[in-house]
């Protein structure tokens, strides 16, 4: 998959929008947090917080400027209510953490 | 009156996700607007009708996780509250389908954004629905409103008085009723004119508008008006209503060098009447009342027989 070897940085579409500077920063510094509680869920066999937790990144990180990270949330959210096999969803949670870690304030 | 509240509009954001709610912190910190959030379909539901917000942002997908109750759900409560069902929903979606726009719509939900927000549309579509929801509100003001004084008018008086009195035997308040009419009301029109009666009751409305904060003054029809008294004995309100007559003898008429226009009134204490009162009876004692202030010379306030007398 081109997008994981993908190793550019990616920056929010906001960045430069003081407004949003303080709210962005925020997002990036707790995105850890987020991949690491899905990471979680996966291991617990909880499809529901997973889901939950692909959900709201899906709604949100466009909004943060981040609408590649975006899509990928909606790809897990997307596995996830399909009942896939845990093989693509781990697969689809690992292309997410990907692209979160080219993330650069 | 018949200005609206100067307070800013309240918007009430529902939704789980808490991004979501600083994300329209951040988004909406520049529009006049007063932003509340709730992250779950309970507390959403509490806050609405503690703040009664003018617009609701509602997101579909509430608590994916526990499987609770969504968007349409409280949706469905808003629609079935009298208190809620005028506030003007925008339906917020990550998923949503065509079937869900459209069932959210037919539901009655007034608009709905995709997320991620498109910034400037999250904007224009909270400030047009503020608009909508602002002549909603004025209508409904309008409705109730006498259009030449300012008072509230006869349907308003009506229902008001009819909750009044349901208030009053419930919880065992007191509650009186003042009825006033211009004295020789249709002389004067004759004799000055149309446009002079229309300045007298004007006058004597904001006259009438100076009394307690709780007090209700209403345009009963024509040169007569109906003053509800809440939290208020007999005794009171012929204090109350004399205040009124003195106030109203002592206006001075500038077009009219020397002239004295008076205003009978009735007073009518609740508690006078027997058994469940109706409004009609409530109105009928009060207007006795006042017939009598016309009969012993104008100018006057008289009271229910029964609140002075026994039997």
């Amino acid at each position: 998959m081109r997008l994981s070897n993908d190793q550019t940085t990616l920056r929010s579409e906001f960045a430069d929008d003081p407004d949003m500077v303080g709210i962005v920063a925020l997002f990036i510094h707790e995105l850890p947090q987020r991949l690491a509680a899905m990471h979680v869920a996966i291991a617990a066999a909880d499809h529901d917080q997973l889901r939950m937790l692909a959900h709201q990144l899906k709604g949100a990180a466009g909004g943060y400027g981040f609408p590649k990270l975006g899509e990928a949330a909606a790809l897990v959210d997307q596995a996830v209510r399909a009942g896939n096999d845990d093989n693509v969803i781990r697969s689809r949670v690992g292309m997410l953490a990907a692209i979160a870690a080219r993330i650069r304030p | 009156m018949t200005a609206l509240p100067l307070t800013l509009p309240k918007v009430l954001a529902i939704d789980d996700s808490v991004l979501i709610h600083r994300l329209l912190q951040v988004r909406l910190q520049h529009e006049q607007i007063q932003l509340f959030g709730a992250t779950s379909a309970d507390v959403g539901i509490k806050m609405a009708r503690e703040l009664r917000p003018d617009v609701v942002l509602l997101d579909i997908e509430l608590d994916l996780k526990n499987q609770g109750m969504d968007g349409f759900g409280v949706l469905q409560v808003f629609k079935a509250d009298p208190d809620l069902q005028e506030v003007s929903v925008i339906f917020i979606s990550a998923t949503a389908t065509m079937e869900e726009r459209v069932r959210a719509l037919d539901m009655g939900a007034s608009d709905f954004v995709a997320k991620p927000f498109e910034i400037v549309e999250l904007q224009a579509r909270v400030r047009s629905a503020l608009r909508v929801q602002h002549l909603v509100k004025m209508l409904a003001q309008k409705a109730q409103v006498d259009g030449l004084t300012g008072l509230w008018n006869r349907t308003y008086f009506d229902r008001r008085l009819t909750q009044e009195v349901g208030e009053a035997i419930r919880h065992n308040r007191s509650l009186s009723l003042v009825m006033c009419d211009v004295d020789g009301f249709k002389k004067l029109n004759d004799e000055r004119g149309h446009p002079f009666g229309d300045k007298v009751l004007e006058r004597l409305s904001r006259i009438l508008q100076t009394g307690r904060g709780s007090d209700i003054a209403c345009r009963y029809g024509g040169e007569e008006f109906g003053i509800i008294l809440p939290n208020t004995v007999g005794s009171e309100a012929i204090e109350v209503a004399d205040r009124y007559r003195r106030a109203i003898e002592q206006e001075i008429w500038p077009s009219v060098p020397g002239m004295v226009i008076t205003a009978s009134f009735g007073v009518a204490d609740v508690f006078v009447l027997p058994g469940t009162p109706t409004i009609e009876d409530f109105i009928s004692t009060a207007d006795a009342a006042l017939y009598r202030a016309k009969v012993n010379g104008r100018n006057r306030v008289e009271a229910a027989v029964a609140m002075h007398l026994p039997g």
